[in-house]
Parts: C-alpha cells; structure tokens; sequence
C-alpha cells in the first residue's frame, strides 16, 4: 500500500513536472514566467491544507487527548510552514520579473507570511515549552487559533489595499485557458498527494521519536 | 461565590496590582508615545500618516502590557495560586480579559491624545473613535489575555509574544487605522467596525475554551 503510495506521488509529480515544463504554452503577458505558477499555487493549496489539518487535530488532540492527534496536528504544523515557505519564495521570484518587485503589499502575500509565521510560532512554543506534554497543548492550540485568524487576516488585508489577481477558477467560472488549466490541475493533484505522503511519514516518525 | 463575582475579583485583583505597582502601563505608555514620536518624524507628521502611526504605537504598546502580565504571572507564581482557587477557569479569562481590555483601552485613549497634539490633528469623531478603541481594546484583550497565559510555561516566551500578538492582531491594526481616518473624516465605516466585531467575537468565543487548556498543569 506504501509503495503505491509512494509510487502514485512520484508518477503525478513527474507528468505535472514534464506538463508545467513541455506542454504548457508561454503565457502572453508572462511568458516563461507562468511555469512557476505550477510550484506556486500548488505549494498555496498545500500549505492551506497543512494548515486545515494542523487545525482539525489540533482541536482533537484538546478534547480527546490523544498522542496519534498531536503527531498528526505536529506533521501539520510542520507542513503548513514549509509550503507557505515555499509559496513565499516561489511567489517573489515570479514577482520580481512579473510585477517587478520582489514583494507587494497584497492581501495573498500577507496572509500567506502570517501564516508561515504563526505555524513557526506554533513550532517554536511546541519546542521551547518547559514540559512536553503542555508544549503538545500549547501548539495545538496556536494551530487552531492561527488557522481561525488567516481568513480575517486575508479579507482584511483585502479591504485594506490589494494588487494580485482575483482567483483563475472560482465560483465566477474558469477564467485560465485549457492548455494552462490542465498543467496546474495535475501538480495541484500532485502536490497534494505528496502533504498527504509527507504528512503519513512524518507522523509516522513522530510517533516513533515519542516511542508510541 | 458566583461566577460573576469571581470574573469581578480577578479583573479588581489585576487592576489592583497595576494600581499600586504601574509597571505596565506608565512603560508602556511611555514606550507608545516615543513610538509616536519616532514614527511622527519618519512619516513627516503628516495628517495622512496619523491614524496608522497611532494604531501602530497602540499595538506595539500593548504587546509590552501583555508582556509585562506573562512576566507578572511567572515572578509572583499568580497564576498557579489563582488555579488552586475553586471555579470555572472560563472566568479566569473573563477577569483577566477584563482587566487588561480596560488597560489596554486607557492606552489607546492617552496615545491618541498624543497624537492629537503631535500631529495638530483634529479631534473630531471622538465619539466614534471611543467606539473604536472599546472594541479594538475588547480584540486586543483577548488575543493578550490567550497569549499571556500560553506563553507562561515556554521558555523565551517574551520574546515569542511579538511573533504570535502582532501578526494575529493585523485585522485590529488595519480596522483601526481606516476607522479612525472614517472618525476623523465624518465618512461612514464601511465594513470595517464589522471586521472588528467579528475579530472580537471569534476570539471571545474561542479565547475562554482555548484558555482552559492552555493554563493546565
């Protein structure tokens, strides 16, 4: 089972590697640059997802108290830095050629920072805490209020000032062409595939450093 | 005793404590208003500048308040005794919401009086600014009250507060500053005394339940 796993994650990162690189056309405005749009809103996708599952443990491992919720809400956490991270620096290295500016001030690119940096925190309280077991709590509970206050802080900074582009595909209807559409579907697929490996293994390893 | 009561005797007990000893908000006051006046130079004290350069000093003002209650907490081992004490400890965080919702408010008060006389900014919208500063006071409390209590046991945790309070505060930061133009402007809120009640009533909602886990032994 782990090794179709694995062998599925692989599969759908390499066609959506070879789509994202050979089969989608340049864009019209940005050329070349649109092909890191298919690391981009993959790891964004990703990271929200670390994050909706860091939440969901989290409030289990509270009420429930059970280890396997906080190796869960751990992997999460983890995950929900490390793909905002990436959706961070994947975004300034498109935006530098494209808006020519390494950052903006948009709605997307703050909440996504505050994202990052409240899951960091949650991995710094987990780490410094005096005692593990409340180190445990007090890391669920961040992942849950971090998760909470993104929306807020998104809509917020939307009202504020704005500059990225509205969604490609929203309730609105599709608004990318077929031959970009298909490309970003597949590495959202694959990147999706691989949180869920990266969040299976390092729950695994965190349950084994806690010799659960 | 009621719950009420014991909600009453936590925030007295807090504001008692800060009373007698003003150790957090006379320096972090002070600290606000030399915020103001460094920002105020940067910015050219401009009127465009002034409502950000008062939101701005009010949160970074109140991460010293709420730092100084975590400190507070862990010199005098407050918290552990208040623990031991029968009753819910919801009502703990209703106390001690309470107490530093009303410090962080008589914060905001003074800076802005400050920030009316540095910026020669007109004081109309009072009214509606006290509206502001009540909820953004409410916000920040909660966040605070939260914060303090999860930071107690975490070693550093002075110095991971900023990194949790200011980026989970930004709608309190933003609502403030347009609402505050909008005052000042007699212009209408738009949707932003909304993002503050809704800022408000989520981390009311889940500040008292997150609240009691975090203070267990």
């Amino acid at each position: 089972m782990r090794a179709f796993f694995v062998g599925t994650t692989v599969a759908l990162l390499g066609v959506g590697l070879a789509l994202a690189l050979w089969a989608s056309p340049p864009d019209a405005y940005q050329g070349e640059y649109v092909r890191i749009m298919y690391v981009h809103v993959p790891s964004a996708v990703a990271a929200y997802a670390a994050a909706a599952v860091a939440c969901a443990s989290g409030a289990l491992y509270l009420w429930r108290r059970q280890p396997r919720f906080d190796s869960v809400t751990l992997a999460g956490a983890e995950l929900a830095a490390l793909f905002s991270g990436l959706t961070l620096l994947t975004g300034m290295l498109w935006g530098k050629p494209v808006w020519g500016v390494w950052w903006a001030w948009d709605a997307r690119l703050v909440s996504t920072a505050v994202l990052f940096l409240l899951y960091l925190g949650a991995l710094l309280v987990r780490g410094l805490a005096e005692d593990p077991d409340r180190g445990r709590r007090l890391c669920a509970a961040v992942a849950v209020l971090a998760f909470l206050d993104v929306p807020l802080v998104h809509y917020s900074v939307v009202w504020f000032r704005t500059l990225h582009q509205g969604p490609s595909v929203g309730p609105e209807g599709v608004k990318i062409a077929p031959a970009l559409l298909v490309p970003l579907v597949v590495n959202v697929a694959a990147y999706l595939a691989l949180l869920s490996l990266l969040l299976v293994e390092r729950t695994r390893l965190a349950q084994a450093e806690a010799g659960r | 005793m009621t719950a009420w009561r014991r909600v009453q005797a936590v925030a007295r007990k807090d504001l008692l404590v800060e009373w007698r000893g003003r150790d957090a908000l006379l320096p972090a006051g002070s600290f606000g208003l030399a915020v103001l006046l460094v920002l105020g130079l940067v910015t050219g004290g401009g009127a465009e500048a002034a409502a950000a350069v008062l939101w701005v000093s009010v949160l970074l003002a109140a991460v010293l308040v709420v730092g100084r209650s975590t400190e507070r907490e862990g010199e005098e081992g407050t918290l552990e005794t208040l623990l031991l004490y029968p009753g819910s400890r919801e009502d703990l965080f209703w106390g001690k919401w309470g107490a530093l919702a009303a410090l962080v408010a008589v914060l905001a008060a003074g800076l802005w009086c400050g920030q009316v006389l540095l910026f020669n900014a007109s004081p109309r919208g009072w009214a509606g600014l006290g509206l502001v500063v009540v909820l953004a006071a409410a916000g920040l409390g909660a966040v605070g009250t939260l914060l303090a209590a999860l930071l107690h046991h975490v070693r550093a945790g002075r110095l991971l507060l900023p990194l949790l309070f200011l980026p989970t505060t930004l709608p309190v930061l933003l609502a403030g500053i347009r609402l505050t133009e909008a005052a000042s402007r007699g212009a209408p809120p738009g949707p932003w005394l909304g993002v503050l009640v809704v800022f408000d009533g989520l981390f009311l909602l889940v500040g008292p339940v997150l609240y009691e886990v975090v203070v267990e032994g």
